[in-house]
């Protein structure tokens, strides 16, 4: 795309956001866009992109918000340097105060322009969204984090030291993770009492009202295995009785087939608690009935019917991947498949695969644990000052929508930091559409008021928290 | 490797107590011109089948053949890939010539696998060691040496026409027999053809049990099936998913048995062999003759897996492969089935039993170019077949010929379908260790001269006999 059109476009779509949205904005949220604008069209892909130059522009938006040298410390690995971050510190006026850590992702999943209506690195503002990579995830807290720092710096000292780290590759599994080396190497930089993330769900009906805000609280732990058959094999003119890659299809077939038991964590015990309430009707009883008894199997049908309550009432593991055979010619003398599980938190590895072996049920199948071992620690608690102030904060900002606990079907970077001692909670503030907002996909979006609504909420929060005792 | 030589000298011992200082001296001849065909590398990969040609013709033209009558042929862009067709005129030029066809070349053969090199001759303990000493080269030079051993007599009725070819092993860059039939289909102009694929079996004990006549053989042909699935992200599982779904359908092929045909060859292969067999196998054998829809028979003579295969057409899944990351919901999963086509069985006959077994999968079912005809099997003849069974009373007394259909192919199939019945030779005894195709191939030296006398009055009575078809 040449770079004619890019500007051109750009100009266009300023003009456009300016008549409809930019007029009614106050000094502190244009101050607020224009960062977020620079983060976002900063690309920080895996493959084109630089986090350690979208770390550099956030430290230089703090130093120019009164930010010591030494309060800004952008780092990087030699043998990543475009997987850089940035931790920044605010001193609190009370030492003896544990801190609060700040935690965002500046690393966006890759976008193709040819794929995308628009180009996914310009801030597109467009009938009240903003279109761009990362305009959701996770620039928009990264953005609000930031910001919120740079303002605080102008007023009187909170209680508690704020800590930011923005860091790299928390999309990006397998290559370097600064969250991850952030916790192994210099946790003295990130050490704080808790830390607030991304990670939580509120969610926006069809016809754009809120109907709940989530406060994450754990989430399930990624961990693949590999089920593998081996047969002596032979020539394919002579099939034998046993078969390598049928064997293997009758066990992945029994595994499909199989559900894990039904757990609750004390996030979950609460979300589907307060759920059953917002939802009512059969599904809502039948979510108080498996609250009381896990093991009623008629209520589970109902509730599991929705595939994210299936997966936040359970372990899931699901064949993802699969290969056999060596020849067009030859019977298969091996055959496997990846099966990719989301366990429970305080599920352990050895009971997920002790459930998959029982599952497959064939003694000639090897189960084994495959990829990296991801930590599994347990949910972080709802304490009364987490989880309390970040429900007071809420009433006055999104008042009568609930605030749900809830846990992560997917993964974030609050596993590495809860396993590291630093209990992590995604705050809340977001809302989703219906359709996902394009968060990972095409054209992700994010609604314009929906953003300064959650940078407001999220401010006070962050204030109150750096206030408590 | 160890435990199949060990096993290769007990049937050695037991076979053959004879050793080879007791040579005539027209098998000194004939080992020296083996020898120096198993030592000339005919491999796709290093080696060179026109110069095994070349070194072949030079034997022949020693014996007395003039250059005219020696055809060293290299198709065009393939100078390594040359045959040799020699002629050998007979006395009545009305009667149809004979060819004798054998080819050169040989699956590959890593030094670093082999016990011994497998481009060297060794005999030890009574056994030819080597690539090819069976796989075709023993037929090869058989055929070679008695060209060149007739050529000293008077000449036969017959015309017999040697024709020596490369490309009949897998992995070749060009078949000699498909390009003799396309540019030369009148080089191979013949009443009949003498080829591979005959042989013979061994009781347990390693003594001969029966003579193959091979008729025919069963045509290969890929079937690709496939499951297609919209995927999502794996941390929350649906229903539906395309390598469940690919795995039902395998177990549904799995389950599937073709039902059971018979031809001539086989109808001939079975009415003997449930003599020989005697005992509720025989009985079975004679029932399923009788009522091929006789399931318990079926079952008892099924129980074997060649008898199985020379029954019916059979599918086996030999490849699989599904999904496209690890952690995403697969959106396909496909296996490539492999099927050996009875001869007559017509494509779309299987492919109707195909998608019938996979059941309501949604499983789909594609015939994988190239589609093969399945032509019927070459007649068994008085003249070919009866001749056969004459001879080898006189060589092999007590040992019935059977005839058979291959389960596996052979270049055969390309010559019968040209017009050109093709019958595999009797004369081989292979123990089951016999390292063709894999590692360590041998041959019996004793079995070797065995066939070599059997073949060479073979070749003599059908040159001597008049066209009576």
């Amino acid at each position: 795309m040449s770079p004619v059109t890019r500007v051109f476009g750009a100009v266009i779509a300023t003009l456009l956001a300016a008549q409809s949205q930019a007029q009614t904005l106050r000094p502190d949220q244009t101050q607020f866009r224009a960062l977020y604008k620079e983060l976002v069209e900063t690309n920080t892909t895996l493959s084109a992109g630089s986090c350690t130059l979208a770390a550099q522009r956030m430290a230089a938006h703090l130093k120019a918000a009164g930010f010591k040298d030494s309060e800004l410390n952008v780092f990087s690995i030699p043998t990543n340097p475009k997987e850089g971050g940035l931790v920044a510190v605010l001193p609190g006026s009370d030492p003896k105060a544990g801190a609060i850590l700040l935690l965002a992702h500046l690393d966006v999943v890759e976008a193709n322009r040819a794929d995308w209506t628009r180009d996914p690195f310009l801030l597109v503002e467009e009938n009240g969204w903003f279109y761009a990579r990362g305009a959701s995830d996770d620039k928009a807290q990264a953005a609000i984090f930031t910001d919120t720092m740079a303002r605080l710096k102008a007023g009187k000292p909170p209680r508690r030291t704020l800590k930011l780290a923005l860091t790299c590759g928390e999309e990006t599994g397998g290559a370097f993770n600064g969250a991850e080396w952030l916790v192994k190497n210099h946790k003295d930089w990130i050490a704080a009492d808790f830390a607030l993330n991304e990670g939580s769900v509120g969610i926006r009906n069809k016809e754009g009202k809120h109907v709940s805000l989530g406060m994450q609280a754990g989430e399930k732990v990624y961990q693949d295995f590999r089920i593998e058959a081996t047969n002596p094999g032979g020539h394919s003119s002579r099939p034998r009785p046993d078969n390598a890659i049928y064997e293997l299809a009758a066990a992945l077939v029994r595994i499909g087939q199989y559900e894990f038991p039904v757990q609750f964590s004390d996030t979950t015990r609460a979300y589907f608690t307060e759920t059953a309430k917002l939802t009512g009707g059969e599904t809502g009883a039948a979510m108080t009935a498996l609250l009381a008894n896990p093991n009623d199997a008629a209520a589970n049908a109902i509730v599991s019917k929705d595939p994210t309550f299936h997966s936040m009432l359970r372990t899931t593991c699901v064949a993802t991947e699969l290969d056999g055979g060596h020849a067009k010619n030859a019977l298969p003398q091996r055959a496997g498949a990846n099966i990719n599980c989301r366990m429970f938190p305080g599920d352990s590895i050895e009971n997920v695969r002790a459930q998959l072996v029982k599952a497959a049920a064939d003694a000639a199948m090897k189960v084994s644990v495959s990829g990296e071992i991801s930590p599994t620690p347990p949910p972080p608690p709802l304490t009364p000052l987490v989880y309390g102030t970040a429900k007071t904060v809420a009433a006055k900002h999104f008042p009568g929508v609930p605030l749900l606990p809830a846990m992560s079907t997917g993964a974030t970077d609050g596993r590495f930091l809860n396993a590291g001692g630093i209990p992590t909670y995604g705050v809340p503030g977001r809302f989703s559409d219906p359709d996902g907002n394009g968060v990972h996909g095409l054209n992700e979006r994010k609604s314009v008021a929906g953003l300064y609504a959650e940078r407001d909420y999220l401010y006070d929060l962050i204030i109150a928290y750096a206030a408590a005792p | 490797m160890l435990k199949s030589v060990g096993a290769a000298l007990v049937a050695a011992m037991l076979a053959l107590p004879v050793a080879a200082q007791t040579l005539r001296p027209d098998q000194a001849q004939f080992r020296a011109l083996y020898k120096e065909l198993v030592e000339t590398n005919t491999t796709h990969s290093t080696g060179n089948c026109t110069l095994a040609a070349q070194r072949m013709a030079g034997h022949l033209k020693t014996a007395g053949f003039a250059d005219a009558d020696l055809n060293v042929f290299v198709p065009p862009g393939f100078p390594l890939d040359g045959g040799l067709i020699a002629t050998l005129h007979g006395s009545d030029s009305k009667a149809a010539a004979i060819i004798l066809l054998a080819h050169l070349d040989v699956v590959e053969a890593k030094r670093e696998d082999w016990t011994r090199d497998p481009f060297v001759l060794i005999e030890e303990n009574g056994n030819f060691y080597g690539r090819g000493t069976i796989d075709d080269k023993s037929q090869a030079a058989i055929f070679t040496d008695s060209m060149a051993r007739l050529k000293a007599k008077k000449p036969p009725l017959r015309t017999i026409k040697l024709v020596l070819t490369c490309g009949e092993e897998s992995g070749a860059r060009i078949n000699n027999i498909r390009w003799l039939i396309d540019n030369h289909r009148d080089w191979l102009n013949a009443a009949f053809a003498l080829n591979e694929g005959g042989g013979g079996t061994l009781n347990a004990q390693g003594k001969p049990q029966t003579l193959g006549f091979q008729a025919g053989e069963k045509v290969s042909q890929n079937f690709r099936i496939e499951a297609t699935n919209p995927g999502g992200h794996s941390s929350m599982p649906r229903p539906d998913n395309a390598i469940y779904d690919l795995s039902r359908g395998l177990i549904g092929l799995a389950d599937h048995d073709f039902p059971v045909q018979f031809n001539d060859t086989t109808r001939g292969y079975f009415g003997a062999m449930a003599g020989i067999v005697g005992g509720d196998t025989g009985k079975a054998m004679t029932e399923l003759l009788a009522n091929p829809q006789d399931a318990a028979a079926d079952a008892l003579v099924s129980k074997n897996a060649a008898w199985h295969s020379m029954l019916r057409t059979t599918c086996v899944a030999t490849l699989t492969e599904g999904g496209h990351a690890i952690n995403a919901l697969p959106q396909r999963a496909t296996a490539n089935v492999n099927c050996r086509m009875f001869p007559g069985d017509p494509v779309p006959n299987v492919q109707a039993q195909l998608v019938k077994a996979m059941g309501n999968t949604g499983v789909t079912v594609t015939a994988v170019p190239p589609v093969n005809p399945t032509p019927p099997p070459p007649p068994l003849t008085p003249l070919v077949f009866g001749t056969a069974k004459q001879v080898a009373a006189k060589h092999f007394p007590g040992i019935p010929v059977l005839p058979m259909m291959l389960t596996g192919a052979t270049d055969g199939r390309f010559l019968t379908g040209a017009g050109v019945p093709t019958y595999g030779v009797p004369g081989s005894f292979l123990a089951a260790d016999s390292g063709m195709h894999g590692l360590n191939e041998y041959v019996p030296a004793a079995t070797l001269y065995a066939q070599r006398d059997y073949l060479f009055d073979l070749i003599q009575a059908y040159a001597a006999t008049k066209d009576t078809q």
